[in-house]
């Protein structure tokens, strides 16, 4: 009984340091974040780049451009992702920084969480100011859906961050970085684009969440696998 | 469904791996079946009534698939394997079957549509299973630049950890394609050359063929690994004969 409890206090200590740790990581990426802004602007005028640029090439229907808003707006955010993700390894690698984080680290799983989050920071908050300018250029009002679709971007947001950072921490060790990290990520998030697309697209076309139960459970199911399987794996990146 | 069955035929293939010793025997057992295999494509089988001779392309394109599942399926069992065993073989392992896998996936993309061309008026449809394969294809060669591009130290663990997150895609994505096609109109002309309901002689044909290609998978598997090992054993003795001059 005794032990018991010992194992259990041991466990609380544990996962307490870990919180602790998975926080000062996080709050220390977004500090640096907060002072240069130089990952979240990339990413934020790129994501508008990619809305400009596909609104031309799709022309002046308007109907048409409403049908495949949600297709343009998700893609701008995977694409402005792996940009952020490079920014990211960049600086990590620069001075070895990454290696210095490691050492001081108790369990590495939580430098992984750390990345996640702060990664799913920043594409919260380009997604925040993209979507009212894709409203606006492209007739759509966001407001009269913002709870539900909050819940969307958020999971899939979620699941773009999971998939980014591990795969963001695997090429951080290859030659062509800004080749391998795209060529990795976007065929595996293949079917978290897919969901968030139409998901996206039926709750601006005025359907609720109910409706969408399918494409949300397949969103949740990937974001579920996928971060259990990034924590199993991680150690075997990062180690040594 | 389609998919789900060659999923079970590629887990029903893979004990066939651990037949390792006799590899004169396997190989002969894989030199008749093909050539039994091509017999009976051209020779025994009857021509499709609806389809004709482009039926015919069914047999390699079927047999292709099959093997390329297990292929995949192979490298999620081997990558596993090196992470828990951190033994070189599987590493050469997962390597061989991940570009087998590659050559074979290929093969679908190819005789799909010069099979899909005359039967459905298309070239391509984005129907679940095609998708599916040409995502598959998409990770697959990703695997094999990663590979490549790795810093050789973490090359393997890299690897491997892809080995293991592409498989764990597969069922995911096929859900996903399969929510997303509902969409979308499916090809109206003639589905499938009809996988219910074949006569009997186009059944053994079938299943002569996808043993014939298993066999030359495992074929290519034993030699692609034995070359890897040749190549890291003259890797070590080139470090004595370096450590030799030099001591």
């Amino acid at each position: 009984m005794c032990k018991n409890s010992n194992n259990f206090i041991a466990l609380m200590s544990g996962s307490k340091i870990f919180l602790q740790q998975v926080l000062a990581l996080l709050a220390k990426d977004l500090k640096t974040e907060w002072r240069t802004r130089e990952i979240f602007t990339s990413m934020f005028v790129f994501a508008v780049l990619v809305v400009v640029v596909f609104n031309f090439a799709i022309g002046a229907d308007t109907e048409l451009i409403r049908q495949v808003a949600s297709g343009v707006i998700w893609i701008a955010l995977s694409f402005a992702s792996v940009l952020g993700l490079q920014r990211t390894g960049q600086m990590e690698s620069e001075e070895d920084s990454l290696q210095g984080v490691l050492l001081a680290l108790h369990d590495r799983s939580a430098l992984f969480i750390a990345k996640m989050l702060a990664q799913m920071v920043y594409l919260l908050i380009v997604a925040l100011c993209t979507l009212p300018l894709c409203g606006m250029w492209f007739h759509i009002d966001f407001i009269a859906c913002i709870g539900e679709l909050g819940i969307v971007f958020m999971l899939g947001i979620l699941g773009l961050s999971i998939v980014g950072t591990l795969f963001a921490m695997i090429t951080l060790h290859t030659r062509a970085r800004e080749v391998m990290l795209p060529m990795l990520f976007l065929p595996v998030s293949v079917p978290l684009t897919i969901a968030s697309v139409y998901a996206t697209a039926q709750l601006i076309a005025g359907m609720t969440l109910r409706d969408n139960a399918g494409y949300l459970s397949l969103i949740g199911v990937f974001d579920i696998v996928f971060f259990t399987l990034a924590l199993l794996v991680f150690d075997y990146i990062v180690e040594e | 469904m389609r998919t789900l069955s060659m999923l079970l035929i590629s887990l029903i293939s893979f004990p066939l791996l651990f037949i390792r010793k006799n590899s004169v025997f396997q190989t002969m057992m894989m030199y008749i079946v093909m050539v039994f295999a091509i017999l009976l494509v051209f020779i025994y089988a009857p021509n499709e009534q609806m389809q004709g001779i482009v039926q015919k392309i069914f047999y390699f394109h079927v047999s292709s698939a099959v093997t390329a599942f297990s292929a995949f399926f192979l490298v999620f069992v081997a990558s596993i394997m090196y992470l828990w065993k951190n033994a070189e073989w599987w590493d050469a392992v997962a390597v061989s079957a991940a570009e087998i896998g590659v050559v074979f996936c290929t093969l679908v993309l190819i005789t799909g549509p010069i099979w899909a061309r005359p039967i459905w008026g298309t070239w391509w449809s984005w129907d679940p299973t095609l998708t599916l394969t040409l995502v598959l294809w998409l990770i697959y060669v990703a695997y094999l630049m990663l590979r490549v591009d790795a810093h050789a130290p973490k090359r393997a663990r890299f690897a491997a950890v892809l080995g293991i997150v592409g498989y764990v895609d597969i069922p995911l994505v096929l859900w996903s394609v399969e929510k997303w096609r509902t969409l979308h109109p499916k090809p109206v002309l003639i589905q499938e050359g009809g996988t219910t309901g074949l006569p009997f002689t186009m059944i053994l044909t079938f299943t002569v063929c996808v043993v014939g290609f298993i066999l030359l998978f495992f074929y290519l598997l034993r030699e692609r690994v034995s070359i890897i090992q040749s190549q890291h054993t003259i890797e070590v003795l080139r470090h004595q004969i370096d450590g030799l001059s030099t001591g």
